[in-house]
């Protein structure tokens, strides 16, 4: 019997095109994928293999999720199919064996939703021979094959993951015959991989949000985050940890429910519960009469039936069950992301109104699928029915019932809105924060949502009109709504004209409001509104009154019965779009001309094919700059001017200058007596030649003038650095630089092969003794050194215009305000221009200002960033030395970026960053005050003493300032264990990004400016050796290096230097940690494998454990060997088991890879642990500690 | 008087089927049966009048509506039930009705809700008017229907297999209600039916494969068939031989044996037994020209 059902559900689902379908959809997106960079599953690859174990086990679980649609479909049918055809009468009451018909049927349906997943090994296989074979990529790319790693993602994703989904349709399916209800059993899944994302966003949290992954992506990128590119490459899934737990509790789970609903399973029909008509006689002796009626047909009535329709069909979604569940979900998905907070280093920020639009903006998929699902529902509801003819028979407007029904989708869609805003509100004050910023929930959602909802509806319903069903409308929906954008992406179509409701994203800044892009946002609205609204005319033109016709029917016949008005009306309203959508065309097309990414990718490539061979040639240097910045806000135009000197501090003479000039910026430069041989307008690229060459020691005026002047708007990526509030420039961003930029080259090394350059050297060799690379430094790249700046800069009145260094003048002319800054000693040339209506607060430290220009919605934290720049210059000065600068200043700027930056005695901090985070709880890591003493040290670590522009140079930048930003926070903090909090967020920047590493992974002094290594291994492997040879010597050693390098102008110092002034403070007995930490990569995979307690004699315990140490090496591109371990290692007990006091600690000398200890201490600890404090890079880290046992005698 | 004039109106389907095959009636106020078996065409017809359903060639106009090119101003004038009656559900009897008068154009809302009471209790549905349709039985639902069809002051009323599902009493209620407001519009009603028409109906029209068979009175048609008609009570092996000697009209089951309706202009004897010719018998005779057995 089992059998039977089994085999006929395959058979008759092999006879439907679904599946084969589905089959081809995913081998040819996985085929894409091998074969392409353009196609993506869930990120690009970088250095991994196309095929990689890793590869094929991530693209087996992403597209699980496109396979739950034909799981749905096949599980829901398997349960439903009788039903529905009314069969089931005729069917239960033949002698069928209940076990053999309901497992017959649900493993019949759970093999067949395998099969399109079968699909991602077939693209695989077919992509990796093929690719190569034709040239789509090359053939290093492509790894080895492994049967195992299909076999192992088989067994360990697809089949699980479908039976899960298998277990929960099919018994949902059952218990309520619906199947509007399994697919809601199927957004139950995606629901639960949404709650664990959000859960894992935090590091503090991934066991949980592993588990609650119901499909496992989240539970298998958690196992594999430190997947070096070697092991992605190699390892194939395996059922442990966090995935062998959670296939069991979900496998458990679904065994259950697939028990359960068996047995409550049943042939017999439930007899349907009649409701007590309780019989209210109301013996009504009311008379009634035929009024005498008359009938109008005016606009009035036109009016009268809009309402009618509309709200016949506003009541129809909003008691629909289907309606309830969908905003269930979306609410609890709200409400789980309102609570996770906006985290950062474990701090949550206030929830500032924008924040909570943002997470409100997290349900927009769910209104989507209601416009979607709806929609559909609304067209077909009269068919499905069966009161469309008498509909249809009354003399209404189709067009009236179209936008009715256009409009009710678009009130449910707003209603849900407003009460999510609702609930925001109410969190807000729940949270105890009271600026709620009504203004804002209410345009955000006039700008943006409304006219979305407008849009998709309009859209939406004449899809579903000229479809034949409403199955098929919902197909070409989605296949509209997700799968277009890929398209016109692969095709290089890059224009929110082309997206359907696109839009520029419109970010809301407190600050600066909705900023720069509301105007042209406004435009694409009011296109795509213009292009809904035609579409709704159309759809009222075609709309199928009475029999189902054809299309073409329609057509003619709607062609034929076209009334003058509305060929007026229709005519008028694609005019009207047809100017609009000219105008935008015009504007972002013509205008404002952006270039695609490809175009963007063409013209790095031809910059480097053309220009490298000027990489080399003799730099003038810049000196005395003087800039002249104005700045018209309100316009968003700049217009400024560079004068300042040349100079040629070479041996040799300089016959031509060359310039990058910026796009989008009108430049004029002038050198006198020269000419300009070259204007390369496309890649901006200019070449003066100097009629009488500049000699050694010889220098020349310079003066650049430089205008920004904003012209209508952009498709996108509007210059949120020009704004109302909050203008912030730096000087390399609008004057043109100096020389070639190898910084504009392409760097991917994939697309550089595609396109036949040369393998990229990211930065020169790191070299001892070097004389030419060491001539320039990373910042400023050989076009300046030190120098004398000043800057007059002029804004608005109500705005303070701010650039480094001390306020010599103001004065106001033209009704504009004029300031005159001078910086105080020789600097970097990296120089940041500000205007915004600021509110100041000062502190005076030793004769230095410190100033905290903040907008006045954001006073919160200003009194303790002024603390924290405090304490960061109290600890600097003493141990590095005097800071430079006779003010210090943080400044607020939009948070369309979110970093701070340090230019001299300036540091430009996002709104985002440090103004809106809630710092009241004291326990918290303090972000801030760790951001803004990162900062402050580069007044001493990047402008004081600067690497040269060679592998390594930003160690003794960004590596030290993490490193004196951690020494900040430990003199305030101080308890280690809070250490280890702050810590663990720099080991998991570390391990995650060497395992995201596209290029290779390098030791630190000789780093290339990857951000994980000089920040996240920076910080953890100074903190390491600060610890194991003491804060002073470290800090003397970075005191010497920086007495030597201070203001030097070149050469200039290598990490080699640096080592020079660290060894003599490295005991011999520690040497190897410059080796371990700093010159190679090395890690730890150390474990504790027995934690044992006794009572002794005198009063004292004592504790042992059993400990394994392993040393691992890695070369570049992750290949890990043993060695041998003779390493200095803290082993230590905890009070606690939340491992808050350590209460004891001892550092010992590990020289083998399994030892015991046993030492003696004053009280009973809860855990003992290796490495207590988190010193050394160790991968998996939470097997570093254990709970004790105790011994008894 | 209204005129309701059908000239050569012509349908085929995709598949070939003649729906409607050079229709042409006239039709004045009163009421108007439409009989067929089930596939003549009546439903095209219907839908076709109601404005649902276009024809190939051929005209309808009533009075002076061009229905096919105007159908606006025919649906303002229409009231029409068809087949398959269905509701929305989770919406009340009254809130349907309503809705369906203000498409009407009845905008005066007072004026609205006394004609929804006044259909409401007509149909007998007065007190249910605020339960929701979806839990009404099949004959309920079918008043609802009936109710919506008489909105407004239509001057053609089409119904479409009204009485299906309706109990006997619901029946000449509704034959009644009917009958009311027939004597000054144009009433269609198609039906397979025989009783329905005799009943109701003093013109009427037998519609096969797409052709009208006969136009006329049912009287008259009764009339012509008098003295033709003959039965028989025969054994159900013979009733092939039956076939191929006699012009069979049809035959029923009586007390488990064949009852045989026959045409001859004259008495065939062997058993045969004159009757009174029915409008049964007419039926029958129009539609069953092959002979066969029916």
């Amino acid at each position: 019997m089992f059998y039977i059902f089994f085999a006929k559900e395959l058979k008759a689902a092999l006879k439907q095109p679904m599946i084969y379908v589905f089959f081809v959809l995913i081998s040819l997106l996985t085929f894409g994928a091998v074969v392409s960079d353009h196609v993506s599953i869930g990120g690009s690859v970088g250095n991994v293999y196309k095929n990689a174990p890793h590869v094929i086990s991530i693209y087996t679980i992403i597209l699980s999720f496109f396979g739950l649609l034909t799981a749905t479909a096949f599980f829901n049918n398997a349960a439903l199919r009788d039903y529905a055809n009314n069969f089931d009468e005729i069917l239960f009451s033949a002698p069928l064996s209940k076990s053999g018909y309901f497992f017959g049927r649900f493993f019949g349906a759970l093999i067949l939703s395998t099969i399109p997943l079968l699909g991602v090994f077939l693209g695989i296989i077919i992509g990796s021979y093929l690719g190569p074979i034709f040239n789509w990529i090359s053939p290093d790319r492509i790894g080895g094959f492994q049967l195992m790693t299909f076999v192992k993602n088989y067994f360990i994703f697809i089949l699980p993951n479908m039976f899960i989904a298998g277990a929960i349709i099919f018994g949902m399916a059952n218990k309520w015959k619906s199947t509007v209800i399994s697919f809601v059993g199927s957004l139950l899944i995606v629901i639960g991989y949404i709650i664990s994302l959000n859960i894992i966003s935090d590091v503090e949290n991934e066991s949980i949000g592993a588990l609650t992954d119901i499909f496992g992506l989240n539970t298998y990128n958690t196992q594999t985050k430190y997947y070096t590119v070697i092991e992605k490459n190699s390892l194939n899934p395996s059922l442990t940890g966090f995935l062998l737990i959670n296939r069991i509790v979900w496998l458990g789970l679904s065994v259950i429910i697939l028990i359960i609903s068996f047995f409550s399973f049943s042939f017999h029909k439930k007899n349907k519960k009649e409701k007590a008509l309780k019989k209210k006689i109301e013996t009504s002796n009311t008379v009634f009469t035929l009024p005498k009626i008359q009938q109008a047909y005016t606009i009035r009535t036109h009016w009268d039936h809009f309402k009618s329709f509309f709200f016949i069909n506003f009541l129809s979604i909003f008691k629909n069950v289907t309606f309830k569940i969908l905003l269930l979900f979306s609410l609890i998905i709200l409400i789980s992301n309102l609570i996770s907070g906006y985290e950062y280093y474990g701090l949550q920020s206030y929830p500032v109104t924008y924040k909570i639009i943002d997470t409100i903006k997290g349900t927009s998929f769910f209104i989507l699928i209601i416009i979607v699902f709806f929609s559909g529902e609304l067209i077909w509801r009269d068919r499905d029915y069966k009161i469309n003819e008498v509909i249809d028979a009354t003399p209404h407007t189709s067009l009236i019932s179209l936008v009715a029904k256009t409009l009710s989708l678009v009130a449910i869609a707003s209603l849900l809105r407003i009460f999510f805003i609702i609930c925001g509100i109410l969190y807000q004050l729940g949270k105890g924060y009271y600026r709620i910023d009504l203004n804002t929930y209410i345009f955000d959602f006039l700008y943006v949502d409304l006219s979305s909802y407008f849009i998709f509806s309009g859209i939406m319903i004449l899809i579903q009109v000229l479809c034949k069903n409403k199955y098929i409308g919902y197909f070409i929906s989605i296949l509209i709504l997700f799968i277009l954008d890929t398209l016109l992406f692969a095709f290089d179509i890059e224009s929110n004209m082309m997206y359907i409701g696109g839009r520029p994203n419109l970010l809301f800044s407190d600050m600066n409001s909705f900023g720069p892009s509301l105007k042209r946002a406004l435009w694409f609205n009011t296109y795509w509104l213009l292009l809904a609204t035609i579409c709704l005319s159309i759809a009222g033109l075609l709309w199928n009154r009475g029999k189902m016709e054809s299309l073409k029917n329609r057509v003619s016949v709607g062609l034929k019965q076209i009334s003058t008005g509305y060929k007026i009306f229709f005519l008028g309203i694609i005019t009207t779009w047809l100017l609009v959508a000219g105008f935008v065309y015009y504007n972002t097309q013509l205008l404002n001309k952006m270039p695609t990414a490809d175009e963007i990718e063409l013209s790095q490539v031809d910059y480097e094919k053309k220009y490298k061979k000027f990489e080399k040639i003799n730099l003038p240097k810049l000196k005395d700059i003087n800039y002249f910045v104005d700045i018209f806000a309100y316009k968003r135009n700049v217009i400024a001017k560079a004068k300042a000197t040349l100079a040629n501090e070479s041996d040799t003479a300089i016959d031509s200058i060359h310039f990058n000039i910026h796009q989008n910026w009108e430049t004029e430069i002038l050198i006198p007596d020269s000419e300009l041989i070259l204007d390369d307008k496309e890649l901006g690229y200019q070449i003066y030649k100097l009629n009488n060459p500049l000699q050694p020691n010889q220098e020349i005026p310079l003066e650049i003038n430089v205008k920004y002047l904003t012209k209508g708007f952009e498709n996108n990526n509007e210059l949120t650095s020009i704004v109302a509030n909050g203008t912030f420039l730096n000087n390399s961003t609008v004057f043109p630089t100096i020389g070639y930029s190898s910084g504009a080259e392409l760097s991917d090394k994939n697309l550089r092969k595609k396109y036949g350059l040369p393998k990229k050297e990211i930065m020169p060799k790191l070299q001892a003794n070097c004389s030419t690379h060491c001539m320039r430094n990373y910042i400023s790249n050989g076009t300046s050194d030190f120098t004398c700046i000043e800057t007059v800069i002029s804004t608005a009145n109500d705005q303070i215009a701010i650039a480094p260094g001390t306020l010599v003048k103001k004065w106001i002319a033209n009704n504009r305000t004029y300031f005159h800054y001078q910086i105080d000693h020789p600097s970097l040339n990296f120089v940041s221009f500000v205007s915004g209506k600021y509110k100041i607060k000062k502190r005076d430290w030793n004769g230095i200002a410190l100033e905290v220009y903040y907008d006045q919605k954001h006073p919160q934290n200003v009194v303790k960033m002024l603390d924290a720049v405090e304490n960061s210059l109290t600890y600097y000065s003493e141990n590095f030395g005097p800071y430079m600068h006779n003010q210090c200043r943080i400044i607020e700027f939009p948070r369309y970026s979110t970093f701070a930056q340090a230019f001299p005695g300036t540091m430009p901090y996002s709104e985002s960053l440090g103004f809106i985070v809630n710092l009241e709880d004291e326990d918290k890591n303090n972000v801030v005050d760790a951001v803004i003493a990162h900062e402050m040290a580069h007044q001493w670590w990047a402008h004081q003493v600067i690497g040269a522009r060679m592998q390594g140079a930003t160690l003794f930048s960004e590596g030290f300032s993490e490193y004196a930003s951690l020494m900040v926070m430990k003199k305030k903090s101080g308890t280690p264990m809070k250490m280890r909090e702050f810590l663990k967020y720099n080991h998991e920047r570390y391990l995650r990004g060497r395992s995201g590493e596209l290029n290779k992974e390098l030791p630190i002094y000789k780093v290339e400016n990857q951000q994980y290594i000089h920040y996240g291994k920076g910080s953890v492997v100074l903190y390491a050796l600060q610890d194991y040879i003491g804060e002073d010597k470290v800090n003397t050693a970075m005191r010497n290096f920086l007495n030597e390098f201070k203001y030097k102008n070149p050469p200039y110092p290598t990490s080699l230097d640096f080592l020079e002034y660290l060894e003599p403070q490295v005991p011999d007995s520690l040497n190897y940690l410059v080796t371990d930490l700093l010159k190679t990569i090395t890690l730890y995979d150390n474990r504790i494998k027995e934690a044992t307690y006794k009572k002794v004699n005198n009063g004292k315990y004592q504790i042992s454990m059993k400990i394994t140490a392993k040393k691992i090496r890695a070369d570049s591109i992750g290949v890990e060997k043993n060695i041998p371990i003779n390493d200095w290692i803290d082993l230590g007990a905890f009070g606690d088991e939340d491992e808050k006091s350590l209460i004891f600690q001892k550092r010992v000398k590990i020289t083998k890879p399994e030892m015991d200890f046993s030492f003696e201490i004053d009280t009973i600890p809860a855990k003992l642990a290796i490495d207590p404090r988190r010193l050394l890079i160790d991968r998996v880290y939470k097997d570093n500690s254990k709970t004790v046992e105790e011994i008894t005698l | 008087m209204h005129k309701l004039k059908i000239e050569n109106l012509a349908k085929t389907y995709p598949n070939n089927v003649k729906a409607l095959n050079n229709i042409s009636i006239e039709i004045t106020n009163g009421m108007f049966g439409l009989l067929g078996p089930n596939g003549a065409g009546k439903s095209s017809l219907m839908r076709t009048l109601a404005t649902l359903q276009k024809a190939d060639s051929g005209s309808i106009t009533l009075n002076d509506i061009d229905v096919i090119n105007q159908p606006e101003a025919l649906r303002k004038v229409l009231g029409y039930l068809p087949q398959e009656f269905g509701v929305y559900p989770r919406i009340t009897a009254a809130q349907l009705l309503d809705h369906l008068a203000i498409l009407k154009g009845i905008t005066n809302s007072k004026k609205r809700k006394e004609l929804v009471n006044y259909l409401l209790d007509k149909v007998n549905l007065y007190e249910k008017r605020n339960k929701s349709v979806k839990g009404f039985s099949g004959g309920m639902k079918q008043r609802v229907g009936i109710a919506q069809a008489l909105i407004g002051n239509p001057s053609l009323i089409i119904v479409d297999e009204p009485t299906a599902g309706l109990d006997p009493s619901e029946r000449n209620r509704f034959y009644n209600l009917l009958a009311e407001v027939g004597e000054e519009v144009i009433v269609i009603l198609s039906t397979h039916i025989v009783d329905d028409v005799r009943e109701l109906c003093t013109k009427m029209a037998i519609m096969n494969l797409g052709n009208i068979v006969y136009q006329g009175s049912p009287q008259h048609a009764i009339n012509d068939l008098d003295g033709k008609i003959y039965q028989k009570i025969v054994s159900r092996d013979n009733l092939k031989e039956y076939a191929n000697n006699y012009t069979l009209i049809s035959n029923k089951m009586v007390g488990g044996q064949p009852l045989i309706h026959i045409y001859s202009e004259t008495n065939p004897y062997e058993g045969f037994e004159q009757v009174k010719p029915n409008l049964e018998d007419v039926f029958f005779s129009k539609i069953n020209t092959q002979n066969a057995l029916v």
